[in-house]
This record gives structure tokens, sequence and C-alpha cells, in this order.
């Protein structure tokens, strides 16, 4: 437990430690820059008056997202696979919840909630199937295939919102808005009704909250309760053995990106029906399926880990507005922390530093989580690939 | 008119061909640092940090010192520097290269708006510069040719670079021992390490050769074609010029092809007032056309068979 846990943390430790020197180096107070996230993210020590539970509702707002962006990461890393397209999962996602919402915008709640929901987690599953059924069939890779379809989400989104079937009106560059049967309820009733000091409205935090958790449990259950998650981590640990033990090797691949792809788009979907209601060019910006690489890492794959792990990310991201307006230093800090972290996790710096350390316990053998996928065969490896893996 | 008809209108035109050259070089530097990358057994896609990086410091150093050339070389420097923290995760870490090379992308994407807001106070949408850009040179009597001249020989200083590099790379990789080894690095590294190949150096190498590629991609982006650095104005180009590298199968020549029909999209795409097809989903093409030659549809795309594994000396 100790040992397991020693490098996610140590990893954010060293990232916010190197922050810091970078901050120092540039000129900038990193008290300060940390001060303001602490703020921002938590709602902790806030120097200009901020209110916490606004910083807090903003937070969960960030967190709903990544949960269920960083399942649809952290499973196919189960079987081996890497699934670099979650953007473009959720942006196809987004998009299909919006098209439904849009068209179908008179309908009650009870109907067409659902519908812009399974929707979405459809639009999700075709766009990350794409790319399971070209890896299990061709041999494609689907680092390479997802960063495609990434790009093709985006354009897509983009050309649906500016002179495509969705957009509001000419010369705007967003989407109708889906009917009201379509929005999740915020958590906090909408009024003016005085809640932790401000009006209820402010509050953006909304049952997707549910939803997220609901995909987290649904995930764990999956691997470790049903058969097909077993599957999913025999295919993982080795091809071959899996062969051997009856698991059809591409249909597994096939079927976990698919389940994967649709809980990436059931985040993108539930962005829209909770937060933005229509779609805009913020979509064609969104990082949130890059941020899940970094929450299935962090997470080390376990549903409880990518909960902590989105906390700590969504906590950035929330707090990185207010660092940027309290002490002037740019949000953009958080992602230089971020991607520290993922350096640090990758090259398992924690490791090595143990190991150097005179009281350092590390074993020289200790390696990358198993949960990271060799880096085996990258690129599109030959049809056989799929058949005999190679070691 | 017909959406068709303005393209092919469009098509014969020698403006539209020269800006096809100009954005096809763009994607060809980055693609050539992937292809030396890749070869030596390092998959790279962190193309797009290292190009990104080397925009801002190419304004930064231009800003600095009021010269191009100063600029591009600190440009690739900061490239290369870029490039060598993925050398070190990958190479000496032995850490997992995909994760490494979209932890650059985020490094170089938050780092560089960092520093805007650092340097010049600016916040996050702010433009730096303008700067001195690098010359566009015409080469006398050349540039006569019909159609041709203009096309080729009516350019910026970093396209005939580029094309030189193009030649150079190829024949540096086909036919040289530097570039039998480095093949043999990246398809079997313990036979080429048997050999007396310093596998190592020859991967940090190449590593760092993609850096000074891609970062003299970004200095032609920034201080070249936009004298102004914007937050991520690379734009996917890094990704692109991935795309590029499989699509010509990990030859420089073959990614130069891809670099030219992706260029000739992103052409009609900045000259879509003239055409009546939506450019976004023009975008999508280059990205759509590697999907379909990784389908397999259009011959097979395979990489170095050693790429993305590290290597560890006296290991089976």
């Amino acid at each position: 437990m100790g040992a397991g846990l020693a490098m996610p943390l140590g990893s954010v430790l060293l990232a916010f430690v190197l922050g810091a020197i970078i901050c120092l180096v540039t000129g900038a107070d990193p008290i300060a820059a940390y001060t303001g996230l602490l703020c921002g993210g938590v709602g902790l020590g806030c120097t200009q008056g901020e209110n916490s539970a606004l910083q807090i509702s903003n937070t969960i707002v960030f967190f709903i997202p990544l949960v269920t962006a960083g399942v649809a990461v952290a499973l196919p890393f189960r079987a081996g696979l890497f699934n670099i397209g979650a953007e473009g999962q959720l942006i196809a996602g987004a998009v299909a919840c919006t098209a439904i919402g849009v068209q179908f915008q008179d309908l009650p709640t009870p109907v067409l909630l659902p519908m812009v929901l399974i929707g979405g987690m459809a639009a999700g599953a075709i766009w990350a199937g794409i790319a399971g059924v070209l890896k299990a069939t061709v041999g494609a890779h689907e680092v390479v295939t997802t960063i495609m379809l990434n790009y093709v989400a985006q354009w897509l989104l983009r050309y649906m919102i500016i002179g495509g079937p969705l957009q509001l009106g000419e010369g705007t560059s967003t989407s109708k808005p889906i009917g009201a049967g379509a929005h999740i309820a915020t958590v906090f009733p909408a009024g003016n009704a005085i809640i932790f000091g401000l009006p209820s409205s402010v509050y953006r935090v909304h049952w997707g909250l549910a939803v997220s958790l609901l995909a987290a449990a649904a995930f764990a259950f999956l691997l470790w309760r049903t058969s097909f998650g077993y599957e999913i981590r025999a295919v993982g640990q080795s091809q071959k053995a899996a062969r051997y033990a009856g698991v059809s090797v591409r249909r597994t691949i096939i079927f976990t990106m698919l389940i994967a792809g649709g809980f990436a788009g059931l985040a993108g979907a539930v962005q829209v029906a909770g937060v933005d209601h229509n779609l805009t060019d913020k979509y064609f910006y969104d990082t949130t399926g890059f941020d899940a690489i970094a929450v299935a890492l962090l997470g080390l794959g376990s549903a409880v880990g990518i909960i902590f792990a989105s906390l700590l990310f969504g906590a950035l991201h929330s707090g990185g507005a207010i660092m940027q307006s309290d002490a002037g230093i740019s949000s953009n800090l958080v992602l230089v922390l971020q991607a520290l972290i993922l350096f640090s996790i990758a090259a398992n710096f924690v490791g090595e530093i143990r190991r150097i350390l005179p009281f350092g316990r590390a074993k020289p053998t200790e390696a990358i989580p198993p949960e990271m996928p060799p880096a085996a065969g990258l690129m599109s490896g030959p049809p056989a690939s799929v058949e005999d893996e190679v070691k | 008119m017909s959406a068709l008809g303005d393209v092919g209108q469009l098509l014969l035109t020698a403006n539209l061909w020269q800006a096809v050259l100009a954005a096809a070089v763009l994607l060809l530097l980055p693609a050539l640092g992937g292809v030396i990358s890749e070869r030596s057994g390092v998959v790279n896609i962190a193309m797009e940090g290292m190009m990104l990086t080397g925009a801002f410091f190419a304004v930064v150093a231009d800003l600095a010192w009021h010269n191009a050339w100063l600029a591009t070389g600190v440009a690739m420097i900061a490239g290369a520097l870029m490039a060598s923290i993925h050398a070190i995760v990958s190479i000496r870490f032995r850490a997992d290269q995909i994760v490494s090379g979209i932890a650059i992308n985020i490094f170089a994407a938050g780092l560089t708006v960092f520093l805007v807001n650092r340097i010049y106070g600016l916040q996050d949408i702010g433009h730096v510069g303008p700067t001195e850009g690098l010359p566009y040179i015409t080469i006398h009597g050349l540039d006569q040719i019909p159609f041709i001249g203009q096309v080729v020989f009516d350019q910026n200083v970093v396209v005939y670079i580029a094309l030189i590099l193009l030649v150079a790379i190829h024949l540096l990789l086909f036919r040289t021992r530097l570039g039998l080894r480095i093949r043999a690095v990246g398809e079997h590294p313990m036979a080429a390490d048997t050999a007396g190949i310093n596998v190592y150096l020859i991967r940090y190498s190449c590593v760092i050769a993609s850096g000074l590629l891609s970062g003299l991609a970004g200095a032609f982006l920034a201080i070249g074609i936009s004298n102004t650095f914007v937050p991520n104005m690379t734009d996917g180009r890094g990704y692109i010029a991935l795309a590029a590298m499989i699509f010509g199968k990990w030859t420089p020549f073959g990614a130069f092809i891809a670099c030219l029909i992706f260029g000739l999209g992103q052409a009609i795409y900045d000259n879509n007032s003239a055409i009546h097809i939506s450019p976004y989903l023009l975008s999508m093409l280059p990205y759509i056309l590697t999907l379909v030659v990784l389908a397999g549809l259009v011959g097979r795309s395979t990489p170095p068979a050693a790429d993305g594994l590290p290597y560890t000396a006296g290991s089976e």
C-alpha cells in the first residue's frame, strides 16, 4: 500500500517542487501561485475574500467530466491499449447530445435526457470503435488512429456550429440551444435563494456528478466482477496467454474500445446537458480528454485512484483562474504542473530518487506500474501483432 | 458554380501552388524529424510541442536581438532542448514514449503561454511581435520559368533550406554508413549493439535532430510566415506532420508527398473564399486520408521493428 501510493503522491510533490523552481527562475512568487491554486481549488487560504463554496463548486464542475473521461482511458490501459482519443470521443458525444437535444427540443425530460445521454455514448462508442476495429482487423495502432480521430472530431464540431446544421444563425459560432428537457439539473435549485452566502444560481455544480461517480463504479464492477473484465485484463497481461485461455483477442479489443468510447462520449454529453446547454468553439479547445490521460496514469488505473486524480486536476483547473486573477500568474502554470506529473510518472522519477537516496527502500527492479501499456509495437504493427504478441 | 469547379479554377493558379509548397515545408521539417527519430527506434509524437517551443523562442530572440538568423538558431536550440527531455526520459529512464510525447506537448503549450505572461506581462491571448522576418528570396533567372518559377523559386529562405534537408536526410538514411546504423538501431538494436554500434548515442542524436528540425519549423512559422507569436499557434501541425510521416511510410520523400497533399488542403482552406465548400470539412482531410492509409487501403505502412521499444545494453 505504502509503496503503491509513493509513486503517484511523490510525482505530484515533485511536480510542485519543480513548478516552484520554474516560478522562481521566471520571477514569479511560487507561494502566491500555490496560495491562489489552493484558494481556487478547494476554497482555503483565499486572500481576496473569494467564496469557498463557489470554488469547490467550480472544482466539482471540472471533476465531473474528468472522472468519466479518465475511465475511458483507464479501461483500455487494462487491455494494453492506449486511448489517446478520449478527446475526440468526448467531442463526438457532445455533438450527438446537442444534435439530439436540438432536434427533439420539445420532448419532456424523462424521454429527452436519456436520449441525449445514450446518443452521446453511442457517438463516442462509434468514434472509439473505429480505432478498435482498425486495431483488431488490420493492426493499425490505436495511438495513431485515435490522434487522427481527435482532429476529425474537432473539425466536425467546428463545421457543425459554423456553417453546418447546428449553427444558431448566420455569423455565429455557437449551436442552437438544446431543449430544456435535455438539461441535467443543478444541485442547488436555480433562483435567488442565498446558499453559502451567494445566490444559488451561481453554483454550476450539477447532478452529472452522480453520473460520473456511477461511471467510476461501473468501471470497477466491469473490470473486477464480470467475465468480460477478466478478458480485458487477460488480454492486457498477455494476448498469447489470453488466446490459450479461449479469449477472443480481437473481440475484446473492439468491445473495450466501444465501451471506453461510450464513457468518453457520456462525459461530453453530460458537459453539454449539465453545464453549457449548447456547443461553442470552447469545445474545439477543450483538453479534458488529454487531462484524462494524466488522470488515468496518476490514478494507477483504479476507480478510486481516478476519483482522487480527477479531484486534483479539477482543483488545479479551477484554481488556475484564481491564481491568475489574484497573483497575476498565468493559469498555464497548471499545464506545466500537469506535464511534470506525467514526466515523473512515465519515467518513474520517484523510484529513481528512492534508489539513489541512502535510506531509499525501492528495489532496483521497481518498474513502471502494470497499468501502463508496454510501449511495444507502437504505430501500425503488422496484423500478426494482434495474434502473436512480440516478446 | 459548383464547389468542384471552383477548386478546379483554384488549382490552375501559381499562387495556390506557391502557398502549397510553403505549407508543405512547414509540415515537412517536423515530419523529417519524426522520420529520423522513429528510424532510430524512438517514437516521437512531440513534434507539436517542440515546434511550438521553437516558434516562441524565435520570437523572443528576434525581439531581443533583431536578427532573424540568430533567432532561428535559438529556436532550433530550444526545440533540441525539448527533444532532449524526451530523449532522456525515453532512453535513460525507459519511459513510455507516448506518455513522454504527450507530456512534452502539454509542457510546451503551458510553458510558452506562462512565459508570454512572465516576459511580456501579457495575458493568455496576447500576440507577441511584430518581428524581423526571415527573408523571402527570389532566385533570379529561374523565377522566369513559367508557373514553376513562381511556385518554387520565389519562396521564403526556409523553403530552400528544407528542400536541401529533404535530399540530404534521404541520402543520409539510405546512402551512408551512418544511415545504415540508424536504421539498424531502429530495426534490431541488439544486433546493432553486437556489431559495435552505440545504440544510445545514435538514439539521443536522432531525437535531438528531430528537435532541431521541429524548432526550425517553429521559427519558419513564427518569424517567417506570421511575424508574431500567438498561444498554441502550431495548431496541430506537429500532429499532421506525424500523420505525414506515417502516410509516407517513414521515408523522407514519402513524407514530402504526404506534406504536399496536406499542404494542398491547407492552401485551399486559406483560399476558401474562392470556393463554396466548408473549410472545416476540408481540414479533416489529412486525418481521414491517414486513417485510410492505416486501414491498409493504400498499401501497408509498417514502422521500424524496434520503434518504441526501450533498449538496455546487455538485456536479452
